[in-house]
């Protein structure tokens, strides 16, 4: 866990984009939020290992996601039922059950569908609220923390040596 | 998105594709297939406890799962599931079974089994695990409707003599205090009537008085007159007694009737209380409770679930399988819909199925066809024949039915013979209060079922000829039962089938004319008890009546006598005022006149 925040941080003090760290996010809320064994999870892992993206920030974002999920299942059953019942999408429905894609998708089950869309929804807002918060970190905290006495004393120790190994 | 790095002073712009990932998801990939591949049966045998269970509504267990990729095939052994209104048992078991699985149609989703072979199908079993967890707890409604639960809840007893004299409430004290009160106030009535009686003297002295007036020697036309007066206020005199008589012959009548009446209930009372207590040592139906259903009631259930597998264990798991809301939802699992289309094939589809169900060692094939939760996509019913002649067990028995499931519910029918089928050392009641077994018989059933719209409603005769039982009670009332039970030589059962298909077991009635049969024997047991005691009652409430009857009966006669007299005065006095004047002055006038006196 040590060596994860520790990577975290290197990630954060790094010069790599705020962006591939906000996709890194995004990527690891999408599979987090939706059930894990589905095949749209394998295309997220591979665009997340395919692409530079961070996979310290996609690993920490998974957890964080997976604790929110658990929270969030009987509102994105609700939401999952609510799409798949809308009327107007019955034909497609139909249409996509009837493939071999479809329903290897697992589309028509609910928490998989709520939790998909949900997180499509929001990935937007999830990729610049991490962007800011990374800009922000660099130009303001970091500086500041580096001037805590807290943050000086934990650079007597072992996290900190962690941290400059991975660095170094 | 391209990152810059520095690094000892030369930019160097990164490609965005890290191509070692492509390398490291294709590990995980196969590290997920190869885990797949190894423990697939594994898999396979969580995923299907898990699915079955869901659809049983209560654990079920796999003891072992086998697959093969070419034909692409299952099968499972040692597969039970718990009795969701009975965890201690398994609603079903079977040994194994065997499902040939289009591999075709599994890519698209479908699971169409070409043939499925299900061996040693075994029903109502205790389990040897321990009691199996319940996901959904049936509804105190759904759990059987037993007529009664144990030989313990027999209310019934035989009663004592004094519990119902008690409960009786002889009528002989109150019917010999009513006569009394009646009659006293008959005998008040006679003694006034009485004294208001013209006596013996009276009409002597009326006697006399005609004779004075009609006798003796005539003055002239003016004594004729004044006697002729005379004569006439003494008859008016006369006949205000005559009527006092009629009045009072008329009150004896009334006396007479109403003395004779209330003699009569006083006899009659004694034996009217014996007969009461009597009636009250005949058990009826309901003081039984239900016999036929307390001795043959679990093994009429178990009967019922073999030949009810259809619908006990199949429909119900079809239709819950059909329809996510019979399925309690697990946190987080989810629901998933169907889109299917209206002419698309079903989704699950069991074109063939052999069924080996094991009854009392004996096997009995069932052939399935078209087993499926999507008949209207199927346009056919799932149907199932059974036919097994000559066996160890019977001469012949045939099965066969159909069931469908419609947007309106479990639409199914089904109807069964069996013939001949030979009852031995069939144990029927082990409890402490009766032991009773089925030493031998000779079993006939038949009966029809049918289902509209999940109601189940069926009715079916059982008869049991050659009847030899073996019956041994540990109390007064199950003594007599057993008593009764050993006399049994044939017993008719009428069976009706009700309820729910979806609830997890059936209502069964059972009806014959046992319980009417127990309630005689049970009736004549007692009164022979109670033979002694009733005598005891007898003769004292005799005494009592006797006691009573001596100066009633006296009563009467001297109303009876008095009557008697009372007419007689009655004559008398109709004579006296018979009596004319005019005639005797007639005759004293002559003789003056023409000289003959």
């Amino acid at each position: 866990m040590l060596t994860l925040l520790a990577k975290l941080f290197k990630a954060l003090n790094s010069e790599t984009s705020p962006w591939a760290l906000a996709m890194a996010m995004v990527l690891g809320m999408f599979l987090g939020l939706t059930p894990l064994w589905r095949v749209h999870n394998l295309v997220i892992l591979l665009g997340a290992l395919i692409f530079r993206v961070n996979l310290t920030l996609f690993l920490l974002s998974f957890g964080l996601f997976s604790g929110i999920a658990y929270l969030l299942d009987p509102m994105f059953h609700d939401f999952g039922l609510a799409i798949l019942q809308a009327s107007s999408w019955q034909g497609i429905y139909e249409a996509a059950y009837a493939t071999a894609v479809g329903r290897v998708s697992q589309f028509y089950h609910t928490i998989t569908m709520g939790s998909f869309v949900f997180s499509l929804l929001i990935s937007p807002v999830v990729a610049v609220v991490t962007y800011f918060v990374v800009n922000n970190y660099r130009k303001r905290i970091q500086k500041a923390l580096l001037k805590l006495k807290v943050v000086q004393m934990l650079r007597g120790s072992r996290f900190w040596q962690l941290y400059t190994d991975l660095r170094g | 998105m391209a990152t810059v790095h520095g690094f000892t002073g030369v930019v160097m712009k990164r490609s965005v594709i890290r191509w070692p990932g492509l390398a490291v998801f294709g590990g995980i990939v196969a590290l997920i297939v190869i885990v797949s591949w190894l423990f697939l049966d594994a898999i396979l045998k969580v995923s299907m406890e898990y699915g079955l269970g869901r659809v049983n509504g209560a654990e079920v267990n796999i003891a072992r799962v086998e697959h093969e990729w070419s034909p692409l095939t299952l099968r499972a052994y040692g597969v039970q599931a718990t009795d969701a209104a009975k965890p201690t048992h398994n609603q079903v078991q079977l040994e194994s079974f065997s499902a040939d699985i289009s591999a075709a149609e599994l890519l698209l989703g479908r699971i169409h089994i070409e043939q499925l072979d299900v061996l040693g199908v075994r029903v109502d079993q205790p389990r040897e695990q321990g009691e199996g967890e319940v996901y959904v707890t049936p509804s105190k409604d759904d759990v059987k409707n037993w007529a009664s639960a144990n030989w313990e809840q027999l209310k019934v007893s035989l009663p004592s003599t004094d519990e119902i004299v008690q409960q009786v409430g002889l009528q002989t004290d109150q019917v010999l205090a009513d006569a009394e009160q009646k009659i006293e106030q008959q005998r008040t009535q006679f003694n006034d009537a009485k004294a208001a009686l013209p006596d013996k003297e009276k009409i002597a002295a009326y006697q006399q008085q005609i004779k004075e007036i009609t006798e003796g020697d005539v003055e002239g036309l003016g004594d004729v007159a004044a006697r002729k007066k005379k004569l006439d206020q003494l008859k008016d005199a006369i006949r205000e007694d005559k009527a006092a008589i009629e009045r009072f012959r008329a009150q004896l009548s009334e006396s007479a009737e109403i003395v004779k009446t209330q003699i009569a209930r006083v006899k009659d009372a004694p034996g009217n209380d014996i007969d009461r207590i009597q009636n009250f040592f005949q058990l009826n139906e309901t003081g039984l409770q239900n016999v036929t259903g307390l001795l043959l009631g679990d093994r009429a259930r178990q009967w019922s679930e073999y030949l009810l597998l259809a619908y006990e264990q199949l429909a119900p798991m079809l239709a819950r399988s059909a329809n996510s809301q019979t399925v309690e939802k697990a946190r987080g699992a989810g629901e998933s819909l169907s889109f299917v289309e209206a002419d698309a094939p079903p989704e699950f589809w069991i074109k063939n199925a052999r069924t080996e169900v094991l009854i009392a060692g004996t096997a009995v094939n069932i052939d399935w066809q078209n087993i499926t939760h999507q008949h209207n996509l199927l346009g056919q019913p799932t149907t199932y024949q059974a036919r097994v002649d000559n066996s160890d067990l019977w001469n012949a028995f045939n099965l066969d039915g159909e069931l469908s499931l419609l947007e309106s519910g479990i639409d199914a029918k089904q109807q069964w013979q069996l013939k001949g089928a030979n009852l031995k050392s069939l144990g029927l009641s082990e409890s402490d209060e009766l032991t009773a077994s089925i030493a031998s018989a000779l079993l006939d059933s038949d009966g029809t079922v049918l289902v509209r719209g999940n109601q189940l409603d069926g009715e079916a005769i059982i008869r049991m000829l050659d009847l030899e039982m073996l019956a041994q009670g540990s109390s007064k009332i199950t003594n007599a039962i057993a008593a009764a039970l050993k006399q049994l030589n044939r017993l008719d059962i009428n069976t009706e089938i009700a309820g729910d298909i979806l609830s997890p077991s059936l209502s069964l009635n059972l009806n014959s004319d046992l319980d009417q049969q127990l309630g005689k024997l049970l009736g004549d047991t007692a009164m022979a008890e109670a033979q002694g005691k009733l005598n005891e009652i007898r003769a004292d409430l005799t005494a009592k009546v006797e006691q009573q009857l001596g100066p009633n009966t006296e009563l009467l006669q001297n109303i009876t006598q008095l009557n008697s007299q009372a007419g007689d005065f009655n004559q008398q006095l109709e004579e006296l005022l018979k009596s004319k004047i005019e005639d005797n002055l007639k005759d004293k006038l002559k003789d003056r006149l023409f000289g003959n006196s």
